[in-house]
Formats: C-alpha cells, structure tokens, sequence
C-alpha cells in the first residue's frame, strides 16, 4: 500500500473500539493455540495477509508489526520443531526464488525508486512466503487447512459484499468492501477474480473435507458461500468478473459427464437471473461490445502498445510502477442520439500514469522479458503439474486418495480463472494467488512422496495400497 | 452492521477450524494414521 493512500485510510477510518478488541482477542487466541501446533502460525500469516486485520481496525493493531511477528513464529516453529524428512524443494520454488532476486535487481535500478521501493516491500514478502508456505504443507491435513483458511478468510470480504449486493444492487468503485483504500483483495475486479476462482475450491471442501466434515450444513454454507462469490462480480460491476463467470461455467460443463442437462440448467438460470440483475450490471457489461466507447478499456489497449514500445528500449524491464512515465493521447468513438438521427461522436483523451491494467503487461513492464518469462513459467509447470495429478488420480476412488484428482481440478479451475482475470488488471503479485500457487505446489510434493512411499510397500502390503502403487 | 456479521461469521469458522485442528495429530504426521496406528476412538477419520 502507497504511502498516500495510508494516509487517507486514517483519515477514513471511523473508531471502532469493540472491533479493534474483537481483533486483538482472536489474534491472541491464535497465537496461543500456535504455540501447542506450529503450523496454526502459518495459517494465521495467510489469514493477515488476506483478510489484513490492521486495516479493518482503528488503533490498537496499527502500532503492532503483526505481519512480520506471524511470519517470524511460523518460521522458527518450522525451523526448530517441524519434521522437515518430508519437505521437498520444488522447480516451482526455485524459480520464485529467481523471481524475487530478479525483482531485487530492478528494484535497485528502478526508473521511480521510491515507488518501486514500496511496491518491493510487499511483493518480497508474498514471494517470500509462498516459497517457504509448500515447505510446512506436508500432510493431507495442512493442504486442507490452509484451502479452509483461504476461504474463510476471503469470505471476510465475501459475505459482506454478497448481502449489500442483494440489499442495494452495488455499482462500480460503489460497493463498499469494508475498507476504502481499494487495494489488495478489497479492490473490485480483484476480489470479483478471486471470488469466482475459489468457487470450485469451496466445493471441494463441503465435499471432502474433515475439518467440517460434510453433513447438511457445510453444503448449505458451501452454497450460500458460493452464490455470495457469483454476486460479487455484480455489485463491484465489474466487467472482468463476468467473463470470469462464464469461464468458470464452461470449465464446470467441461468436466461434467452430463455436459447437456447441466448446459441446459445453466442456461435457464442464466436466462432467469438477467431480469433480475441491477441496470448498473447489465448496462456496463454492454460496453463490452462497444469498447470503442469505454474510456476504461480504450486507456486498457493504449497501456498495453505503450509497454510493448517500452520493452523495446528496456527489455530488462524498469521496475516496479514503471508505468509512471507513460502518456498518450487517443480518440474514443461512440454514438449519440436516437436511432434515425444518430451521430457519433469523436472525443480526444489525453492521460498519463496509467497503471497496466493486466498481471502479463504489469510483469512485463516491470520486470522485463526475463521477468515475465520466469512468472509465465511458474504458472505454466502449476497446470500441466495440477493436471497431470487430476488425470493420474481421477480413477483412484479408494479411501486416502479420492480427495487428490477433485483437489487438483479445483486449483486447476481456479489458477485457469485467475489467468483469464489476469488479462484486465494488474494481479501479478497478488498474495493470494501466490498462496494458490504454494497449494498446487504443496500438492505436487505431496503426491510425490505417496506415490514413492507406496512404491516402496511391499508386495504382501493391502490391496489398495498396491493399486495406488501400480497407479 | 453487514460487515460486523460477516467478520463475526468468518472469524468464529476460523476458530472453530483452528481449535478442531489442536486435536488432530494428521496435522503434523499422517503416517500413523494412514497405517492405522494412531485409530483413536472417536477422532475424525484422517487422509
């Protein structure tokens, strides 16, 4: 977070004692059940990092570095206490590594120092954790309790958004998210992306968990949950959040094997949810289909040709926030008028310091060709990994490995929506997606380890043991 | 008010999750468990 919009956060924030004590007191209690199970502290970094608690609160949180007190307990109880036999150091893992020097290398020749400074401050520490957050996830256990953390913890942001959504219609930049500052998941495209990249993930946890196990009440709140996550693209109006709708159906009808009857569901709750969606909605998603009009999405597509350009003259990239140094002028076309008496209207715009507006044309700007090259790479090996565990796992319906195949297209789907979002704003870095990141990796090790410990069974070993051997 | 409910609901998931996490020795190392070592009565299946 800029230093201005700290600033500005203060002067907002209204005092909330009992809120700012409910905080400390559900911190406190964490912390102490983090001491009899190490582990809890790495679960309680990720809900600060996510949910960000001293934003929500008024005084008390502030002056403490939480943050940085969670990480250093989740280390050292990593550290000193953890069984680390199991720990593995993937491919994926070295190469954030390389990403972050790299970003530390731009960093110190940045083209805005002070920006790319702050932006580094943050960034650092979300790579940092998702290196070390696959090491501490070794058992089935840990992978399932940091996806419930996740989840609950965006669902802070989630319930909330989904009832004023239903109360009030929302509107762009309009649906108020807790906190005004408009930054991390709290900002409307970014949470419309993640809130429908988690939906699948939410299902596999009403479905396979042990944490809740599933019984009517957990499916209930997975679907109250989940339809909270469809109406957040609705309220923040936000454009990519459609799309991320739609690729999130068509994944659903991909690997469904009654593609036609659920086709033909969705279409009809489709066709039945449209009047009843707020104008805001349905207006803005028109502009579409007429983006020659939308400034928004004209300014989009002259970012994108100006950081092409500046890759040429820098393909090491400028650092952080490099986009500070843009400016282009161009016309935006639309028409007025009634139908038989239409014209269209030419506007000339004028803009400078415009943010990315895309994670692919954000890295690249940013961090170069190699820079780009290195994130490109992590997602890529993420999903061919992901789905070489769906499809090796898919026909494992023995007990101890029916939870892996549906866990792996869960990620799957998810990391394929955050990729589709990623196109229209600016989510590089984002923590969250980085804590997917660390779950597919985890995942991967894990799956590794069962298969060569099942291959060192012996052959008098149980009989579903041997299956997953020969699998 | 929205938001006290929704921060009261995720935060009371978060910890009921947590504590029911305290109790299970999969957390940390799930091979007893897989083998049937660690069946202890009463405590959820795990992995």
């Amino acid at each position: 977070m800029s230093a201005t919009s700290e600033t500005e956060l203060l002067q907002n924030r209204v005092p909330r004692p009992m809120r700012d004590l409910f905080f400390l007191a559900f911190l406190a209690s964490m912390f102490v059940m983090g001491l009899r199970r190490p582990f809890l502290f790495v679960l309680l970094y990720a809900y600060i990092d996510i949910v960000s608690p001293q934003r929500l609160s008024y005084f008390l949180l502030n002056s403490i570095p939480i943050s940085a007190i969670a990480f250093a307990f989740a280390f050292i109880g990593w550290a000193l206490i953890d069984d680390k036999r199991d720990s593995r150091f993937s491919w994926r893992q070295l190469l954030m590594l390389i990403l972050l020097a790299w970003c530390g290398y731009t960093t110190a020749g940045a083209d805005f120092p002070i920006d790319a400074a702050s932006k580094w401050n943050w960034v650092s520490k979300a790579l940092i954790f998702a290196i070390f957050l696959p090491l501490t996830l070794r058992t089935r256990l840990r992978i399932e309790a940091l996806a419930l953390v996740m989840v609950l913890c965006a669902s802070t942001i989630i319930v909330g958004g989904g009832i004023k959504t239903i109360l009030s219609g929302g509107g762009y930049g309009e649906l108020n998210l807790m906190v005004e500052d408009n930054s991390g998941l709290y900002e409307g495209s970014t949470i419309s992306t993640v809130a429908i990249a988690i939906i699948p993930l939410i299902f596999w946890l009403a479905r396979y968990g042990t944490i809740f196990p599933p019984d009517w009440r957990v499916r209930t709140y997975a679907a109250a949950l989940a339809g909270a996550c469809l109406l957040i693209p609705i309220g923040t109006v936000t454009r990519t959040g459609l799309l991320c709708i739609l690729m999130l159906g068509a994944l659903m009808l991909w690997h469904s094997k009654r593609r036609l009857s659920y086709g033909a569901g969705l279409a009809a709750l489709l066709l039945t949810a449209v009047p009843f969606l707020p104008t805001s909605f349905t207006d803005r998603m028109g502009t579409i289909r007429t983006y020659q009009a939308d400034q928004s999405a004209s300014t989009r597509i002259e970012v994108w040709r100006w950081t092409l350009d500046y890759v040429k003259d820098h393909p090491l990239g400028g650092g952080f926030d490099a986009y500070r140094s843009n400016s282009f002028a161009y016309d935006t076309v639309r028409s007025e008028g009634e139908k038989t008496s239409q014209r269209i209207v030419r506007e000339h715009v004028v803009e400078k310091e415009r943010a990315y507006h895309s994670a692919y044309f954000e890295m690249l700007g940013e961090q170069g060709w190699p820079g780009l090259a290195t994130w490109a790479l992590i997602h890529v090996i993420s999903l061919i990994s992901t789905r070489r565990i769906r499809i090796r796992y898919a026909d494992r319906t023995d007990s101890g490995h029916e939870w892996i195949a549906p866990l792996a297209l869960a990620l799957q789907q998810g990391h394929i929506i955050y990729l589709l979002g990623a196109i229209f704003i600016g989510i590089a870095y984002q923590p969250f997606v980085f804590m997917l990141l660390a779950l597919q990796i985890g995942l991967s090790t894990y799956v590794a380890r069962r298969r060569k410990e099942e291959g060192k069974t012996p052959i008098f070993a149980s009989g579903s043991t041997q299956r997953g051997a020969a699998a | 008010m929205i938001d006290t409910f929704s921060i009261l609901l995720s935060h009371a998931l978060l910890f009921v999750a947590c504590w029911r996490l305290l109790s299970r020795p999969a957390l940390n190392d799930e091979r007893d468990v897989r083998n049937g070592a660690a069946a202890e009565s009463g405590a959820p299946p795990d992995a």
